[in-house]
Formats: C-alpha cells, sequence, structure tokens
C-alpha cells in the first residue's frame, strides 16, 4: 500500500489493519470499542500499536492538533484508542471482561478542547 | 478541625470528631419519605456546585442543566457585562420551559409557545400583543436564582433568600478549592452516569477507601501497598457541613508502561500550567451537599451526585485542564486519565447498585460506619442536622 491508498502517515504503515476498528473520532467510541473487542483482538491491537506509541507522539508533537491532515488525525485516534486498550491488557487483565460489563453504563460525553 | 489518624494502625480516636459511634439508621438510604424531606431541608436551600466558568467563555454565551431534585432546569447566562446570572429556565408567561439547548451563544431566548422574548439579563424584552396584559413587562423579568463563583466552579441556591452567602458556606474550603486546578481550569473531559442508588450511598461510595482493595484489585494502583492495605488517608479534616482527607499513594506503586509514560507526561506538562507545586499526596475536598474533589495532577476530578429519587441518581465526572490539548502528548495523556477514571468509577457504580438493593429490602434496620468511614458519618449526620431543623420549621409555626 503506498501514495494515495495510505491510511496513515509514512512509518505507521504496521498499524493500517487496525484503523478500521480503531480509528475512532470520540472518546466514548473508542472506550465502548474496547469493552466490545474479543481479547485477543485487543491484546493484537496493543501489540503492534504500542511499539509506535512513542514515535507516533513525538511524530504528531510536531504539528498543532488543528493542523492535521487526514492521515495525521487518524494516527492521532488510534493511539487514544490504544490508551483505553492498554487499561484492559495493562491493568485490569484478566477482570477485563468483569469490568466491561460495568463500563458499559458510563458515557464520555466531553474531552478536552482542541487548541485551533 | 483536622484529626490525624496514627498512621495504618488502629486508631484510639474511635470517636473521631464527636460524630459518636452508633449504628447508623438504614431508612433514610432509601425511603420516599426521608427524600422528600432532603429535598426540601438540602436541596431547596443549599450552595448546589452546577457549572463551571468554562463553560460560559464569553459574554453571549449561555448553559442550561437541570436539577432533578427541585424540578428544576436552570438557565446559566453571561452578559454583555461579563457576569454570569442563573434563572429558572421558564418563561413568565405561562411556565413554558423557555430553552431547549443544553448550551450555546445567544443574547435572547425566545419562548416556542407564544414568542415572549427575554435577554440574558433575564429581563422581558418583547412580548407580542404586549399592550393586552394586566402585568408591566418590568415585572416580567426570568425568576433569578442565587449564583456565585469559587475556584472557577459556579454554584446556585435556590432559596429564594439564600441564609448565607456562597463563601460564608465554603468557610476555610474556599480557599482550598482555589488552590486546586479546578481554579486555573479552561476546559474539562467529562462523563457520565445513571444509578440505581440513593444518592448519599452513592456518595459515601467515595468517601472512605475500606473498599479499593475488593472493588478495584486492579485498579487502586498507588492508593493501596503493602504498607497500607486498606489506602487509608493519612488525615481527615472537618469543616461545618463539609469534610476532607489526604490521600496516601503508594511510593513503591508498580507502573504498567503507558500508565508510565500517560502520568510521567501529565506531570511534565503539570509544570508547564503553573500547578507544579501541588502537593504528592492530593487533597480530597468534600463540599456538602453531593460534590468533591481530588487535587491531583494526574486525576483533577470532581464528581457531582445529582439526586433523582430515593433510589435514583446521576453521577457527573469531570477532569479539570488547564489549557486546551495543545499537542498529540497532551490530548493522549489527558484522555489516558480520563479512560482510567472510568475503569475506577465503573467498578464503583456496580458495587453502589449492589448495595441499594439490598437495603431496599429493608432486611437491615442499620448500617454500620468503622472508625475510618468517619467521613461517612460526619456527612450523614450532616444531613440529620439539615433535616431535622427544616422539620421543627414544620412542626413550629412561628
Amino acid at each position: 500500500m503506498s501514495g494515495a491508498d495510505q491510511r496513515l502517515p509514512p512509518g505507521f504503515e504496521a498499524l493500517d489493519p487496525y484503523v478500521d476498528t480503531w480509528a475512532l473520532e470520540t472518546a466514548d467510541q473508542r472506550a465502548k470499542q474496547r469493552l466490545v473487542t474479543p481479547e485477543a483482538e485487543r491484546t493484537a491491537f496493543y501489540e503492534a500499536a504500542k511499539p509506535l506509541l512513542t514515535k507516533a507522539l513525538g511524530f504528531l508533537d510536531g504539528k498543532p492538533i488543528g493542523q492535521f491532515d487526514e492521515r495525521e488525525a487518524r494516527l492521532m485516534d488510534l493511539m487514544l484508542s490504544l490508551a483505553h486498550v492498554s487499561l484492559a491488557v495493562e491493568v485490569q487483565r484478566a477482570n477485563e471482561a468483569k469490568h466491561a460489563q460495568g463500563a458499559k453504563h458510563i458515557t464520555i460525553v466531553r474531552s478536552a478542547a482542541a487548541a485551533p | 478541625m483536622n484529626v490525624q489518624v496514627p498512621q495504618f494502625l488502629r486508631s484510639d480516636a474511635t470517636d473521631m470528631a464527636g460524630l459518636g459511634t452508633s449504628p447508623i439508621p438504614a431508612e433514610p438510604y432509601y425511603r420516599p419519605e426521608f427524600f422528600e424531606l432532603e429535598r426540601e431541608a438540602i436541596f431547596r436551600r443549599t450552595w448546589l456546585q452546577i457549572g463551571h466558568v468554562s463553560e460560559l467563555p464569553r459574554p453571549g454565551t449561555f448553559i442550561v442543566r437541570p436539577v432533578e431534585v427541585a424540578n428544576a432546569s436552570v438557565l446559566l447566562t453571561r452578559g454583555r457585562d461579563g457576569a454570569i446570572r442563573a434563572f429558572h429556565n421558564v418563561c413568565t408567561h405561562r411556565g413554558t420551559q423557555l430553552v431547549s439547548e443544553a448550551e450555546g451563544a445567544r443574547t435572547s431566548f425566545t419562548c416556542p409557545y407564544h414568542a415572549w422574548t427575554f435577554g440574558n439579563d433575564g429581563e422581558l424584552r418583547a412580548a407580542p400583543d404586549a399592550e393586552r396584559f394586566y402585568v408591566d413587562t418590568a415585572d416580567c423579568a426570568l425568576k433569578k436564582i442565587a449564583v456565585d463563583v469559587c475556584a472557577g466552579l459556579i454554584f446556585i441556591n435556590l432559596a429564594p433568600s439564600p441564609k448565607e452567602s456562597l463563601r460564608e458556606f465554603l468557610g476555610e474550603m474556599a480557599e482550598q478549592l482555589e488552590a486546586l486546578p479546578v481554579a486555573k481550569a479552561t476546559t474539562f473531559s467529562e462523563y457520565v452516569y445513571d444509578i440505581d442508588a440513593n444518592w448519599k450511598l452513592t456518595y459515601d461510595n467515595f468517601q472512605e477507601n475500606y473498599h479499593l482493595r475488593v472493588v478495584h484489585p486492579d485498579t487502586s494502583g498507588a492508593g493501596i501497598g503493602p504498607d497500607n492495605p486498606f489506602g487509608y488517608p493519612l488525615s481527615f479534616g472537618f469543616f461545618g457541613p463539609h469534610r476532607s482527607q489526604t490521600i496516601w499513594l503508594n511510593p513503591a506503586a508498580t507502573v504498567e508502561p503507558i500508565q508510565g509514560m500517560a502520568y510521567g507526561k501529565l506531570a511534565e506538562f503539570a509544570v508547564g500550567e503553573g500547578l507544579g507545586g501541588l502537593p504528592a499526596n492530593p487533597a480530597y475536598l468534600a463540599l456538602f451537599p453531593n460534590f468533591f474533589m481530588l487535587g491531583s495532577i494526574g486525576t483533577p476530578f470532581s464528581h457531582t451526585v445529582m439526586p433523582i429519587s430515593a433510589t435514583r441518581s446521576r453521577g457527573v465526572i469531570r477532569f479539570y485542564w488547564v489549557g486546551d490539548d495543545d499537542s498529540a502528548s497532551k490530548r493522549f495523556a489527558r484522555e489516558y486519565s480520563t479512560a482510567a477514571g472510568v475503569d475506577i468509577h465503573s467498578e464503583d457504580r456496580a458495587i453502589i447498585e449492589a448495595g441499594q438493593q439490598g437495603l431496599n429490602s429493608g432486611a437491615l434496620k442499620h448500617i454500620h460506619f468503622q472508625e475510618q468511614e468517619v467521613l461517612l458519618r460526619h456527612f450523614f449526620q450532616t444531613v440529620m442536622d439539615h433535616v431535622d431543623a427544616y422539620r421543627a420549621t414544620l412542626s413550629d409555626p412561628s
């Protein structure tokens, strides 16, 4: 995949298989996706994205959030989904299934505002 | 008054703060009759946290917030003069709810029924065919609600003439609130939940750490540790109807990779946001009746429990931030912190509902608070003081 087909900035092609599921626009969508995704898929995303987190944030920090193009915005959303998924993989571990039952009753209605 | 508890040993202060050690009656946690008393004795006459100044960032902005326990909808506006005003969201013609949006920017509000139009100062600006009414438009302004601000937090008081100012009500708590991130905050993240539980039972969960290791075995993080397996606080404080605790943190807590990265970034950003001077052991400030706030760098959140009925409530949690998300790293760290809060509070919500189901059966005449649940005892006593004072006014016609 290259050129116009590329959905993520160069250097992050390894995350392309996760775009459809995890490049979600709102915090609540990301939180809920974590809750409904089977453990194997969740872990696969974590394992693929975690090694690229520092690189991704370093790359994205070079530009104001409000000026992200579509690919950069997608990469940002993937990393934000990683924040949610890492709580399942790193913190909740075997208790994630039980946790998901309760967490579905909570709705994130607002993320902090983005600077223009 | 501050009560220092000998660290992690059973305290001799079994009668902490003069609150006694008696069992607590269970009925106030589920009986509709008691809820009706609380509605009048507390929520129609006490300062209630309703918003934050960042929600009214410039003249002409407004928000509308429900206060179910008072059957009220509150319209908050910022006028051309910069002042924040609060009104009942009720057209003075025939009582129609005036504004249906939750927020927006508009300097006048037109009733959807007969098109009476009010300014954001509450004055009636125009009414179609006004000369046919038997009342002056000057006497038809929106009904004002007392409003004031402390530490960026907006409070209202639904009493026609509050018996004390917000500053008098907050006392020493005002200064403590003003030292927290919320006082400088310009934005926030928010999540909400509905819960089948009494507002006090819900609120109580967040006033004690006794449950941490059972309900939050994985998410307690630095809140518990071998030196302090229950995560008991370092100290308690009592300030009139309000209370506080100083949170203990385990300096040797295990930190997971992404967790460590997120909270490390938040600590770095806090210095740049003028928050570097916050104490390592955060303050937990609880304002009567239904608001508390944790003043830590990584989790600077407030939690308001809005009563709906004797056995139903609504929770609003806000993480207050200084400055917009001006970088990807900041956005990531803030989202992590908010998501971690959801994890913990969803565990709380589930166990609180289980507690309510048990109480609703009427099987228990009393519940029990241990020494380290003293904030719950203080809260309950404060509720009873208000209810008793209100009952006295009912029986004394003078």
